[in-house]
């Protein structure tokens, strides 16, 4: 059997366990509860600032969409202007909240997967089976992609809200929500890893929570607050959250360097895991 | 990975006698060489080295702290030993790819994933061990019907008895006859009725499987069992077949009751010990008193024990000596105590 078949066999019931355990769905509904009101909320406070400003200085809504190309293009350039400015305002808020509260989700999906089973040693069945490497690399994968499916329900679920309240044409909305949320996947994966590997450090999964939130925590602190007070670029780089301006750039460079950054967070990790898994007594 | 063979070696053979006075080959399918492994200063098992013979159904005796649990999870690829090296069908415990299907494992304390289904479950392990879906769901179900536990198949995990955990936690280890299959404790919790049916499915393996079992209960042991280890203290203290570890290919124990209406028990000068120490073969016949038992040591180069038992049973009778049991060897439980004082 190949390792890809025992990863892929490990991750697919790690997936349906996660969707089907009480933790899993109940962060799912709260997702998406909290999506739908964000959704609302936000959309309600642009609309009501658009219309501020079509009154304050006699703007139609096409002067002012035209206004705010404008602005893009001269803070980001002719091309990345141009490129966001076909993206509706509520799709690109909701994305940063998602790609910014996407850690918590990750930490609260993540941390037990690998320590409860370690705990309890219900691991002892997998590992006469599949390497440690695969049962590792597929609790990961597995947990990156109960988190995209999770982020794509709400994605999907923003697309309605904003599609149905009028925000944007409702092909707008799918065409730039659909681009949002791949960009939003090799992030989670960086995080996901990220909390895979540390969780995998202990045996207790409510230590490996607080273990989680604390290197979570400690990578904002200096990757995103010391990293902006200082203007450090390169702790910048420390920070998965910050690689969205990289993904979403026009240009291939840029991109390829966000998509190599995640890609080092995410299989970096998993193979620091793996071989770390693999040395341990179970 | 540092624990595992670097290449696959054939299984080792060693010369076996056959009874007709050739000797013929027997592969060794587990293989203990100088194992030791220490948890920081403490040795859990020291310098322990094994040989398990294909077909036997093999004992890992001793008290709490023998190093039992420690050896079985060393052989299950659990834990890695410290000093020496453990072998599986010519193979490390941890390589995955050199023993999938081969060896079925039954750990002690592992709890089942409480959200899967059984069914579920099962076939998920069988999927891993290679099998296509198909063929898995066939080979869980045969494995779950072995343990009697069929219409378990929808149930959650975790709304199973502890009892019944453990007979799924024993389908698994079931799962496509593999050639080498470790018991932790297999009957440990288990009501009489559901004991005795673990102990046939083990027994039905006999010759067939390998079956590795460490338990506390010696009596099942000594039921089952072919061969057997005992440990005390991280050290192997005796190793053989049961017949050997019992003495029962070289004692007989007679219990006797007094004769009707005496409130004593027989004193030694009143049997007939003499004559039995007579018997081709015997080398001593000793009595007694308090366990009013009489022990007879045999050459198993020269008799065996049921012709001692014959022999000294009319020697005995002829005396109208009572008898109340007789029986082969110590028992295990004796033998057990003796070596772990």
């Amino acid at each position: 059997m190949s390792i890809a078949t025992e990863v892929g066999l490990i991750a697919g019931r790690e997936l349906r366990r996660n969707l089907r355990s009480i933790k899993g769905i109940i962060l799912a509904v709260l997702a998406l509860l909290g999506t739908g009101a964000t959704t609302i909320v936000v959309d309600w406070i642009q609309k009501k600032i658009r219309q501020e400003m079509q009154a304050e200085h006699g703007l139609t809504a096409d002067q002012l969409n035209e206004a705010r190309k404008q602005i893009l293009v001269k803070a980001l350039g002719e091309d990345q202007g141009n490129y966001f400015a076909s993206l509706p305002e509520l799709l690109m808020a909701i994305f940063q909240v998602t790609v910014w509260l996407g850690p918590l989700l990750i930490a609260l999906l993540c941390f037990d997967g690998l320590p409860s089973d370690v705990q309890h040693r219900g691991v002892r069945f997998w590992t006469l089976r599949a390497h440690r490497g695969s049962f590792y690399a597929g609790k990961a994968f597995g947990s990156w992609l109960t988190v995209s499916i999770v982020t794509l329900a709400m994605n999907v679920l923003v697309w309605v809200v904003a599609g149905a309240r009028g925000s944007a044409p409702f092909g707008t909305c799918l065409s730039w929500g659909f681009r949002l949320w791949l960009y939003s996947l090799p992030i989670s994966a960086a995080w996901c890893g990220l909390a895979t590997l540390v969780s995998s450090l202990t045996r207790s999964p409510i230590v490996s929570l607080l273990i989680t939130f604390a290197s979570f925590f400690l990578l904002w602190f200096v990757g995103f607050a010391i990293a902006g007070v200082t203007d450090n670029e390169v702790l910048g780089y420390l920070y998965p959250n910050s690689y969205d301006r990289l993904l979403m750039s026009v240009k291939a460079g840029k991109m390829m360097t966000g998509l190599g950054l995640c890609a080092v967070y995410a299989v970096g990790t998993t193979l620091v895991g793996t071989w770390l898994f693999a040395r341990r007594d179970v | 990975m540092s624990a595992e063979l670097a290449e696959v070696r054939d299984p080792e053979t060693e010369l076996e006698p056959t009874g007709d006075g050739k000797k013929a080959p027997r592969e060794i399918v587990v293989r203990f060489n100088s194992v030791t492994k220490r948890f920081g200063a403490k040795v859990a098992v020291d310098n322990v080295s094994l040989r398990i013979k294909k077909g036997a159904i093999y004992g890992l005796i001793g008290p709490n702290g023998a190093g039992k649990t420690t050896s079985f999870s060393m052989m299950a690829g659990y834990l890695a030993p410290t000093q020496g090296d453990v072998e599986i069908l010519g193979h490390a415990p941890t390589n995955v790819d050199g023993l999938r299907g081969r060896l079925g494992v039954l750990p002690q304390d592992a709890l089942l994933p409480g959200a899967d289904r059984v069914g579920e479950f099962l076939v998920h392990m069988a999927r891993l061990q290679g099998m296509p879906k198909a063929k898995a769901e066939e080979s869980a179900r045969a494995a779950l019907e072995e343990v009697e536990g069929k219409e378990w198949w929808m149930l959650r995990c975790s709304t199973l008895s502890h009892g019944m955990s453990k007979r799924v936690a024993l389908a698994q280890a079931l799962l496509g006859e593999p050639e080498v299959i470790l018991l932790d404790e297999p009957t440990a919790g288990l009501d009489p009725k559901v004991a005795y049916e673990v102990r046939q499915i083990i027994k039905r393996r006999r010759g067939k499987t390998t079956v590795v079992i460490s338990s506390h209960n010696l009596q099942e042991l000594e039921e089952i069992c072919t061969a057997a280890a005992v440990l005390d203290r991280g050290r192997l203290v005796a190793s053989g077949a049961m017949s050997e570890l019992t003495a029962a290919s070289s004692e007989v124990r007679i219990e006797i009751q007094p004769p009707l209406g005496a409130s004593s028990p027989y004193k030694g000068e009143n049997l007939p010990l003499a004559a039995i120490q007579q018997v081709v073969g015997v080398s001593g016949a000793q009595y007694d008193e308090i366990a009013r038992e009489i022990l007879i040591a045999f050459e198993r180069s020269k008799t065996d024990a049921e012709t001692v038992i014959g022999a000294s049973l009319w020697i005995l009778l002829q005396e109208r000596t009572r008898i109340s049991s007789v029986g082969k060897g110590r028992g295990l439980e004796q033998r057990v105590m003796d070596l772990t004082e």
